[in-house]
C-alpha cells in the first residue's frame, strides 16, 4: 500500500533516518513528503544560567547559536531535498520551534495526511552525536493523534 | 512588540505584600510567628514590617498601571514589564525566608539532633532560605512553568547578583581583599588551569572534536555556562556540543550546591576553607554563590570569601578566551584571521568588577565606616557605643571564670579576664583581642569559652552602613538566586550525555576532591 502525502519527522539522527527511508519505500509515485523539523524548545533555557557575561558577550552568543542552528537546519532540509527529489516523490519543510510532540500535533491539525512517519527513540547505550535529549514518541502524542503512524525501526 | 502584558497579576502580587505587612504591623501574624520561631523572638520582625510595605505599595501601584493602563511600544514599555517578574521573585523570596524555611527548621528541630554531629537535619542538608528558593524557582521553571507576564522580569535576577556583588567590595579590608585575592589566584590559578589542560588531554586521547573540547574546557575550567557562553563563538561549537556542556555543568552544579554545604558541615569547616573550596571546586558560578549562602545562610563571611574566587574566575576568562582561540586555530590547522587581543579582552571584560573595585575603594576612605572599624566591626563597653546593660556578666559567668583563670597560660591573657571579671564586660580593645585569643586556643571549658564568646559579642558592633550593606546583599543573593532558579530547566540538564558527561564527571570530580584536600590541609580558619 502506497501513500499520497506523508508527514516525515527528520533532524538527521540514525533514526529519523531510518524513517526518511521508510517514507521514501511508502510514498506513491508524484506523492508528496512534507518534512518536519523542529527546534526544540530547551534551546530557550540554555544560557538562563549565565550571570557573570556582560550583555555583548551574550548577544555574541546567542547570534552565534541562532546562525548554527538556522545552517543545520538548512544542511538537514537540502539534504533531504536532494534524496527526495531523486524519487518520484515532492519535498516540502515545515520548520518549527518548540516541544517536538505539539509541534507534529499541530501539523497534523493543520493539514491531513495519509501517514505521518516517525524514527523510532535511540536505544539505551547507543551514542549518536546528532541526538539531543528531546522526545517526539510521548505519550501524549500517541493518545492525541488522529493521523496514522508509522514508527521506524531503529537501525542496528 | 509590547511587552507589559495587561495581567491583574502584579496587583495581586502586590495586594498579598500588603497583607503580610499588615498581618506582622498589627501583630495579627504574632501566633504564627511565635510559631515559627520556637518562642524566641522571631528574627526577622524588622523586614517583615517594612520591606512588604515599600514594595507592596510599588506592585499595587505599577500593578494598575500594567493591568489598566494603556501600553505602547517603547522603552517605558520594556523597562516597567519587566517589574511583574521581580516582584514574583521577591514575593517567593519573602514567602520562603520569613514562613517556609522556618517552618523547615520548627520540623527539623523537632526530630532532634542527627547523631553525634551535634546538628539537627535542616542543618546537615543546607534546608534554608537560599536553597529552598533556588528549589522553588526549579519547580517553578519545570513543574508549573514561569508565566508570560513574568518572563521579562525574571531575568532581572542578574542584575541582582551583580548588584549583590558590587556592594560586597564595600565589606573587605585592604589585608582581606589582599590574602583573599592572592589564594584565590594560586588556587584558581591551578584548578582552571589543570582543568582546561586536563579536558584537552582527555578529549584528544578520546577522539572528540577541538570544538567540543574546546567548549567543555572551558564549562569545567572557569565559570561555567558563563564560560561556554563566552567560548562557543570563538571554537565554532556545533549545537550539539554547546547543549551536551551546558547539560553537564548544569547537573553538576546544581548536585554540587546541594553536597557541597552537607560535605562542609560534616567536616566542621570554616567559612573560608568552605569558601575558597566552594569558589574552586564547583563548576558553575551562579551555584557557588548558592552554595556559600547555603552554607552560611545567616551571614555573609563565606559569601565573601566565595565571591573573590568568582571574580579571580572572571578575570581569567578573557584569558582563557584567548588561550582556546589561539589552541583552536592550531589544532585545525586554519590561518588565522586575526585574533584580536584587545577586542577579546574588552568584550569579555566583566564590567561589575569595576563596580565593585569602586566600591572597596570608597570603603577604604572611611565613607560607610570610620577608618578604625575593622571588617564593618568597632569596640565599644558604653551604652553611648551600643553596649546594652544586660550584657554585663552575672555572678554565675563571673565565678565560672575565676575557677578557670588558673588554666590560662599567657599572663596578658589573664590579666584581661581579671579585667572581665571585676568589670562585668572587656573593658579595652586590647583585652577583646586577648579574649578573642583564649576563645580561639579553646583551652578552657565549653561554658567558660561561651562566657568570653558572649562577652566579646557584646562590645562589637556592626556600623549601621555595613549592617545595610550586609542585609541588602542578602536579599540581593537571595533574590538573584531564586530568578536563576527559575531559569534552570530540566530539559537543559537532561541533555547531559555522551563523552561531555564522562569527560565532565571525571574532571569535575577530581577538581572538587583536590581542591578540597588542598583546602583542608593548607588553608586556616581566617586569612
Amino acid at each position: 500500500m502506497l501513500f499520497r502525502h506523508i508527514l516525515l519527522a527528520s533532524h538527521g539522527t540514525l533514526g529519523a533516518i531510518a524513517a526518511e527511508d521508510t517514507a521514501l519505500q511508502i510514498c506513491a509515485d508524484n506523492g508528496m513528503i512534507d518534512h518536519l523539523i523542529v527546534v526544540p524548545e530547551f534551546w530557550q533555557g540554555m544560557t538562563g544560567d549565565d550571570w557573570l557575561n556582560n550583555g555583548v558577550t551574550r548577544d555574541q552568543f546567542r547570534n552565534y547559536l541562532q546562525a548554527e542552528l538556522g545552517r543545520e537546519v538548512d544542511q538537514q532540509c537540502e539534504r533531504l531535498h536532494r534524496k527526495i527529489s531523486a524519487s518520484a516523490c515532492t519535498y516540502s519543510s515545515l520548520i518549527q520551534f518548540g516541544r517536538p510532540d505539539q509541534a507534529l500535533l499541530q501539523c497534523t491539525k493543520k493539514q491531513t495526511y495519509d501517514l505521518v512517519v516517525l524514527g523510532s527513540p535511540r536505544p539505551r547505550r547507543m551514542s549518536d552525536l546528532m541526538a539531543l535529549r528531546s522526545k517526539m514518541l510521548t505519550k501524549q502524542l500517541m493518545t492525541a493523534m488522529q493521523t496514522a503512524m508509522l514508527i521506524a525501526p531503529h537501525p542496528k | 512588540m509590547i511587552y507589559t502584558q495587561k495581567k491583574p497579576a502584579l496587583l495581586i502580587m502586590g495586594l498579598l505584600m500588603l497583607a503580610i505587612w499588615f498581618g506582622a504591623d498589627t501583630g495579627l501574624l504574632n501566633p504564627v510567628l511565635t510559631y515559627l520561631s520556637s518562642g524566641k523572638p522571631y528574627k526577622y520582625l524588622n523586614e517583615i514590617s517594612s520591606l512588604p510595605l515599600y514594595f507592596g505599595v510599588v506592585a499595587v501601584v505599577t500593578g494598575c498601571w500594567h493591568w489598566l493602563g494603556p501600553h505602547q511600544e517603547g522603552q517605558l514599555d520594556y523597562y516597567s514589564s519587566t517589574i511583574a517578574g521581580g516582584m514574583l521573585i521577591l514575593l517567593i523570596t519573602m514567602l520562603i525566608r520569613w514562613f517556609i524555611a522556618p517552618q523547615i527548621e520548627v520540623v527539623s528541630v523537632d526530630f532532634g539532633l542527627i547523631g553525634n554531629t551535634g546538628k539537627y537535619i535542616h542543618e546537615l542538608l543546607g534546608l534554608n532560605y537560599v536553597v529552598l528558593g533556588i528549589v522553588a524557582g526549579i519547580i517553578i521553571a519545570n513543574v508549573f512553568k514561569v508565566p508570560d507576564w513574568a518572563r521579562n522580569g525574571v531575568r532581572l535576577s542578574r542584575l541582582g547578583l551583580k548588584t549583590g556583588v558590587i556592594l560586597l567590595g564595600a565589606l573587605y579590608s585592604a589585608a582581606e581583599l589582599k590574602n583573599l585575592g592572592g589564594l584565590s589566584i594560586i588556587m584558581i590559578g591551578f584548578f582552571v588551569l589543570g582543568s582546561v589542560g586536563i579536558v584537552l588531554w582527555i578529549g584528544s586521547r578520546r577522539n572528540i572534536s577541538n570544538s567540543m573540547g574546546g567548549v567543555l574546557s572551558a564549562g569545567m575550567g572557569v565559570c561555567g555556562v558563563s564560560a561556554t557562553v563566552a567560548v562557543a563563538p570563538v571554537v565554532q561549537a556545533k549545537p550539539v556540543e554547546i547543549a551536551y556542556t551546558i547539560g553537564t555543568i548544569l547537573l553538576w552544579g546544581v548536585g554540587c550546591m546541594f553536597a557541597f554545604p552537607i560535605i562542609g558541615h560534616l567536616l566542621d569547616m570554616s567559612h573560608v576553607q568552605f569558601g575558597a573550596w566552594a569558589g574552586t571546586g564547583i563548576l558553575n558560578s551562579a551555584q557557588v554563590a548558592g552554595a556559600a549562602l547555603a552554607f552560611q545562610p545567616d551571614g555573609i563571611e563565606t559569601l565573601m570569601v566565595a565571591e573573590i574566587f568568582n571574580i579571580t574566575r572572571v578575570l581569567i576568562l578573557p584569558v582563557i578566551v584567548l588561550w582556546l582561540a589561539i589552541w583552536y586555530v592550531k589544532r585545525e590547522g586554519t590561518t588565522s584571521s586575526g585574533i584580536n587581543v584587545g577586542h577579546v579582552i574588552i568584550t569579555k571584560f566583566p564590567v561589575f568588577v569595576l563596580g565593585f573595585i569602586l566600591m572597596f575603594a570608597l570603603s577604604t576612605t572611611g565613607m560607610f565606616a570610620p577608618a578604625s572599624h575593622y571588617q564593618g566591626k568597632y569596640f565599644g563597653n558604653t551604652p553611648a557605643q551600643g553596649f546594652k546593660q544586660e550584657n554585663l556578666l552575672n555572678s554565675e559567668q563571673t565565678e565560672q571564670l575565676h575557677a578557670e583563670i588558673i588554666g590560662i597560660d599567657k599572663n596578658e591573657h589573664r590579666v584581661a579576664v581579671s579585667r572581665l571579671i571585676e568589670n562585668g564586660k572587656i573593658m579595652t580593645i586590647e583585652d577583646d583581642n586577648a579574649i578573642r585569643s583564649i576563645i580561639k586556643t579553646g583551652t578552657l571549658s565549653d561554658e567558660a569559652i561561651a562566657i568570653l564568646s558572649a562577652a566579646h559579642d557584646a562590645v562589637r558592633h556592626t556600623a549601621r552602613k555595613i549592617e545595610a550593606f550586609r542585609q541588602w546583599i542578602t536579599w540581593l543573593f537571595a533574590f538573584g538566586l531564586v530568578g536563576l532558579g527559575m531559569q534552570i530547566t530540566v530539559s537543559s540538564m537532561k541533555q547531559a550525555g555522551g563523552e561531555p558527561a564522562i569527560i565532565g564527571g571525571i574532571v569535575g570530580f577530581i577538581k572538587a576532591a583536590l581542591s578540597l584536600i588542598v583546602v583542608v590541609l593548607l588553608i586556616g580558619e581566617t586569612v
